[in-house]
């Protein structure tokens, strides 16, 4: 090694090597890593979503049976990539519309069967009674008032059917009564409540839904998961 | 004349290979490449390396050949693929050996792996090939993951959506990862462009340069467990054990004239 420093460096050249090399190391490395850390910047560090943070319609309570959940496609649109709002606004009439940028979600709608007793990890689930569905559904299907509104969601699961173990899409098997996943087996019951198989809680609830005088359900992309949920699992939740 | 042409064919070719090797050495860059010797025990353990090379190539090969029709959009990924299996002459073929020779790749790197470990082939000088083994290991399991995602069907967006979200629970860097694989906070084109270019550049790029070194390190050493190795061991372990029984025998006589304290310690 020493034999190849024939110059010795001086204190100056270690600096001007330093801040050089500082200053050029930043040209090089920042832009790259930057465009590729994008996304985790926008998402993460700036708390962004790609998910429009608007309402989407579900579908008409009424039709949500007793005893049994009903499932209703909903498309949240997205902007990533090249489903990029202003590319599909610049050219609206191309096979890029606006609804091909889309997330499918179904949600999964039930009436909420009351708990007889509750469950504890290992033992099944919650012990449940016969699912109550508001009478007023039987008079009208529209045109609830303010309180017949707030009747019906307190007693509407309104449920996500990605698996709260890692996300694959739940079906409900009416001859079980259970909801199940086909990737590892997760069981829940109609209220999404956990019964067996490996996730760590019970199915993810839309926090944002409400029933309007149309009598439709409309939700937000948003799920009761995250750090402010701590309680239902150690998980951090990624919907997709 | 059959003969004349035949001599005058072997002249020309021993000619070209003459020129060849004066200008180029090839000829014996080839030689070099192609003779290893092996030791004669479990001489057929030593080609499942060659075996994972093989398979690589084949990998190689026939994804280029994928890409000549493969579009990585969300709305054409899948109709791509099925055009490969359906209309493509040989199509099937082609994407059934990139499919298949996926999946033996990771049991044959399974096997060479235990064939270099029960064998003890990792021992010094050969660790840093060990290391740069377990690399390349961790480069083809990305690209079996990022490859699985790019047909778009449900099997393989279900697949990778669970891999990625199994990602998510790694401590601190969990949220990253899985938004990083995303492209952004849910599976949709972002994720097809990101787990293409993974899959097709980034990885290969990674991959093809390590092979290199995996080689030059493999020719530097051979390949462990030539008959020459195994009796120098051999008797290099006989030495220890006779100097060490032997060290045994001194510290019983030590232990028998009494310990006095100011005894000196012997390492
Ligand atoms: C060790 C190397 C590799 C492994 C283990 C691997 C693995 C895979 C796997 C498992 C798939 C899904 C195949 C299917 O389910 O149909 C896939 C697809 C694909 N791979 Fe690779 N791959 C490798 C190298 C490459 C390379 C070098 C390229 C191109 C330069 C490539 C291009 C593609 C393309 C275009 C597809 C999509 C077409 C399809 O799904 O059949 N792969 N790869
Ligand atoms: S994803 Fe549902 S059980 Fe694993």
């Amino acid at each position: 090694m020493a034999e190849l420093q024939r110059d010795p460096i001086t204190r100056s050249d270690f600096l001007g090597f330093g801040v050089l090399g500082a200053i050029m190391g930043a040209i090089l490395t920042i832009p790259p890593v930057a465009f590729v850390l994008s996304p985790v910047i926008k998402t993460n560090i700036l708390g962004q979503s790609d998910v429009d943070p608007g309402w989407v319609e579900v579908g008409s309570v009424a039709e949500v049976k007793e005893n049994e959940p009903s499932v209703f496609q909903i498309e949240f649109p997205i902007d990533q990539a090249y489903g990029t709002k202003h590319i599909q606004e610049e050219v609206p009439e191309s096979p890029r519309s606006l609804e091909r940028f889309t997330i499918r979600n179904a949600v999964w709608v039930s009436w909420k069967a009351p708990i007889k007793t509750q469950g504890r990890q290992g033992s099944g689930g919650d012990e449940l009674a016969a699912a109550e569905r508001p009478a007023i559904l039987d008079q009208k299907t529209e045109g609830f008032t303010q309180s017949e509104r707030e009747e019906i969601m307190s007693k509407l699961n309104v449920l996500s059917n990605s698996c709260a173990h890692l996300g694959c899409p739940v079906r409900w098997f009416p001859d079980q009564k259970l909801f199940l996943c086909p990737c590892h087996g997760g069981l829940y019951d109609i209220n999404g409540g956990y019964v067996g198989g490996p996730p760590p809680r019970g199915m993810y609830r839309y926090t944002q839904a409400e029933v309007r005088e149309d009598g439709k359900l409309y939700v937000k992309h948003e799920y009761d998961a995250g750090p402010e949920h701590r309680e239902k699992g150690p998980q951090e939740p990624y919907v997709v | 004349m059959i003969g004349r042409m035949r001599t005058q064919t072997t002249e020309a070719s021993k000619f070209l290979v003459d020129w060849m090797e004066h200008r180029t050495g090839i000829v014996t860059i080839m030689e070099h490449f192609l003779y290893e010797p092996v030791p004669k025990r479990g001489a057929w353990l030593y080609t499942l390396g060659s075996a994972v090379l093989f398979t690589i190539t084949l990998q190689f090969l026939t994804g280029i050949l994928l890409l000549f029709y493969y579009v990585p959009t969300t709305d054409h990924a899948w109709n791509s693929v099925s055009y490969i299996m359906t209309e493509a002459y040989f199509g099937q073929l082609i994407r059934g050996i990139h499919y298949w020779s996926a999946n033996f790749l990771m049991a044959v790197i399974g096997l060479h792996m235990g064939q270099v470990f029960f064998s003890g082939g990792y021992k010094a000088p050969r660790e840093l090939n060990w290391v740069v083994g377990v690399i390349l290991l961790l480069l083809v399991i990305g690209l079996a993951f990022t490859g699985y995602l790019l047909r778009w069907d449900q099997d393989g967006f279900w697949a990778s959506v669970v891999g990625m979200k199994i990602g998510s629970y790694s401590p601190f860097v969990g949220a990253y990862t899985i938004n990083f694989l995303m492209g952004g906070d849910v599976a949709g084109p972002g994720t097809l462009s990101r787990f293409f270019a993974l899959h097709v550049w980034l990885l290969p790029a990674a991959i093809a340069p390590l092979i290199g070194v995996h080689l030059y390190l493999l020719r530097r050493h051979g390949v462990f467990g030539s008959e020459f190795e195994y009796t120098e061991r051999l008797a290099k372990l006989h030495e220890r054990q006779r100097l060490e029984e032997y060290a045994d025998y001194e510290l019983d006589d030590d232990d028998e004239n009494g310990r006095d304290g100011g005894g000196s310690r012997r390492e």
